[in-house]
């Protein structure tokens, strides 16, 4: 796969560091709604200057209406957008200079990929259009940031997915947007060349250093490639965060169950804390003194397996097993707890033949995130 | 044996459709062009270029040369409204659009009597100001662009739906105006689908008959079309004459059909493509 930049002459990186300072955006209480539906509720959010942002969230969470609001794609109702203290809102499309990256790429099919590219240079005004071989030059040059030479006379019915997704990026570049915007960049691709551009645009993001927002309903994306990411569910963020503050404390039950791999169980807390398989953990980030019902949310990797003689913890009936990979996936059932849960343990209490189907063992949880339950 | 008897079935289907359309169709165009050439050349060409014929000729494409362009302008504006926005009344519109297809033609001639007609809704004030509308060519016109406006917008309907408004919004994000937009992405997108819906809106705006029979009062070299001559000629036993005229029509409609075919055969690709991305 290639590597952004890697061909880059020295004279394209002088370029790139005098281009202007990455933009700040701000977010102020923006609000739009179809109907009774209200796609966006009052959503507040600073985009930092060079940040790659994620937008994460299920269909219908309003993550790619947020982003075509930013692009000013979509009228809002209520609230302002800032580029970097200026209201936005007011600016035409044209003024913006965003560049917007869409999820089915909407390359222009009539055209070539040089011309696609060369499009946002070529319908500038007279006064600011490049002339026609600096503008060739420019093409030439995003083409071979994303790793596209060779490809000019083609037309997007002739290249495949990976490249028109890379080529709608060059088209973006061209303008030299203030931000660059991509609505479910790898959406339309399979698994392994997802994976590829992923880094890939990683690669490029540091290269450009343009403030970068992209919308992906895809936890693992979104966690892997993101400086912050903003979850979304409903019209409103539900949490923002780095990865690692997502991954570790996930501020609500619903960002729980959206990053999935979790198991969940009823419990009571008292005084602040609750039992959760044999382990106490405290509710919420440790403050309060709750009591009453809660939601406890324990990860495969969380739940240790013990077998009968040490007796610790809740016991457990083996129900399947799939050993491979580098830990083994034991699904277990819990007298009590009508879903099965799923528990990772290491190989080697598998191969010590303490794992097997339909065999008795005791579970106990290492780590938990207690709720309280509205 | 089965293949055998599927192939048995295959030649027969072929056979009949090919029966079926020599029958109904090449046959009578056929004998159009044998009919006009019965008693050679000579009185073929003699009747083509006869005072009223020359007349009816240039009135077909004076007519024709009016609808078109209109009807081409309209079917961008309506297929542009109803595919890439939502509003109020759109189904009514689409359905509107299919009204000429299924109203018979000479109710689509009526309708214009009774508006414009020296008892109609609008007479009495077009009688006052000296206009002529009925009986005259600005009827005939408005016949015409009634009949054959579903072409244009029936053609591009489908396609812009199905190509939705990314490459618009992509067009405008990238910088360029309404206008830009529109030359550059929204035009080429479609080009085929309409040059296809004008060639069949000129082919019925040339030929037809039953709307512009009513409105036209059949005027000798003033309000005849040419299908109106060949009825006229053909009443007066002028077979020779009728049949001429008859078969430089069919020819026309001949050449639109090869126009469309080359286009099919060129751009057949494009054509289907151009729905898909």
């Amino acid at each position: 796969m290639p590597r952004a930049g890697a061909t880059n002459s020295r004279h394209d990186r002088d370029e790139a560091r005098t281009r202007r300072a990455p933009v700040r955006i701000d977010v102020e209480e923006l609000g739009k709604s179809y109907g009774d539906f209200a796609a966006l509720d009052n959503i507040s959010l600073t985009v930092r200057p060079g940040e790659l942002l994620a937008l994460l969230g299920p269909s219908g969470s309003g993550k790619t209406t947020l982003l075509r609001a930013i692009a000013g794609l979509t009228a809002t109702e209520e609230g302002t957008i800032r580029f970097d203290g200026e209201d936005a809102t007011s600016l035409s499309l044209r003024e913006r200079r965003v560049g917007f990256v869409f999820q089915q790429y909407a390359l222009f099919r009539h055209m070539t990929v040089f011309d696609n590219v060369a499009f946002g240079l070529r319908v500038r005004p007279r006064d600011e259009r490049p002339r026609p071989g600096e503008i060739a030059r420019r093409v030439r040059r995003l083409l071979e940031l994303v790793q596209l030479q060779g490809l000019e006379t083609r037309f997007p019915s002739q290249i495949s997915g990976g490249q028109r997704q890379r080529v709608a990026l060059a088209r973006a570049l061209a303008i030299e947007p203030t931000v660059l915007l991509l609505d479910e960049p790898f959406g339309a691709l399979d698994a392994k060349v997802r994976k590829e551009l992923r880094r890939w645009l990683r690669e490029l993001h540091t290269e450009t250093g343009l403030t970068t927002i992209f919308v992906t309903h895809d936890q693992e994306e979104a966690l892997e490639l993101a400086d912050r990411v903003v979850i979304m569910r409903a019209g409103r963020i539900e949490q923002i965060g780095t990865p690692a503050e997502i991954y570790d404390e996930p501020a609500t039950p619903y960002v729980c169950e959206f990053l999935g791999g979790v198991a969940r169980f009823d419990c009571t807390a008292k005084d602040g804390e609750a039992e959760i398989l044999g382990g106490l953990f405290p509710v919420g980030n440790g403050d309060g003194d709750y009591s009453g019902p809660a939601l406890a949310y324990v990860r495969a990797h969380e739940i240790a397996v013990v077998s009968r003689e040490q007796a610790e913890g809740v016991p457990a009936l083996i129900r399947a097993v799939r050993p491979f990979g580098p830990a083994i996936t034991v699904e277990l059932s819990i007298e009590g707890h009508h879903d099965r849960i799923e528990v990772s343990v290491p190989r080697e209490l598998h191969d010590g033949g303490e794992i097997a189907v339909g065999q008795g063992v005791f579970v106990r949880a290492t780590s938990a995130r207690i709720f309280p339950k509205d | 044996m089965q293949i055998d008897e599927s192939r048995a079935v295959k030649a027969a289907l072929i056979a009949t459709s090919f029966l079926f359309l020599g029958l109904v169709l090449i046959l009578p165009l056929a004998s159009v062009f044998t009919e006009a050439f019965r008693r050679g050349a000579e009185p073929f060409f003699a009747a083509l270029i006869e005072r009223d014929a020359l007349s009816a000729i240039y009135l077909t494409l004076f007519v024709a040369a009016i609808a078109v362009p209109a009807n081409l302008v309209f079917g961008l504006v309506a297929s542009w409204a109803i595919a890439k926005f939502e509003f109020p009344g759109k189904s009514f519109l689409v359905t509107l659009i299919d009204l000429p297809f299924s109203v018979s033609p000479v109710i689509s001639g009526l309708v214009y009597i009774l508006l414009f007609g020296s008892y109609g809704l609008f007479g009495p004030w077009l009688i006052e100001n000296g206009i002529q509308i009925v009986f005259a060519v600005p009827g005939i016109v408005l016949a015409t662009i009634f009949v054959t406006f579903p072409f244009v917008a029936r053609q591009l309907i489908p396609l812009m739906e199905q190509q939705g408004t990314g490459d618009e919004e992509a067009a405008l994000s990238l910088g360029a105006s309404g206008f830009q937009t529109f030359r550059k992405v929204t035009l080429p997108n479609v080009k085929w689908a309409l040059l296809y819906g004008v060639l069949l809106c000129n082919a019925r705006a040339m030929g037809e008959f039953g709307a512009v029979s009513v409105i036209s009062g059949h005027i000798r070299g003033k309000t005849n079309t040419m299908p109106l001559h060949v009825e006229i000629l053909y009443n007066e036993y002028n077979f020779v004459a009728a049949f001429a005229v008859a078969s430089l029509l069919a020819f026309l409609a001949l050449v639109t059909l090869v126009l469309k075919s080359l286009l099919e055969w060129r751009y057949g690709g494009e054509l289907a493509a151009s729905g898909r991305h």
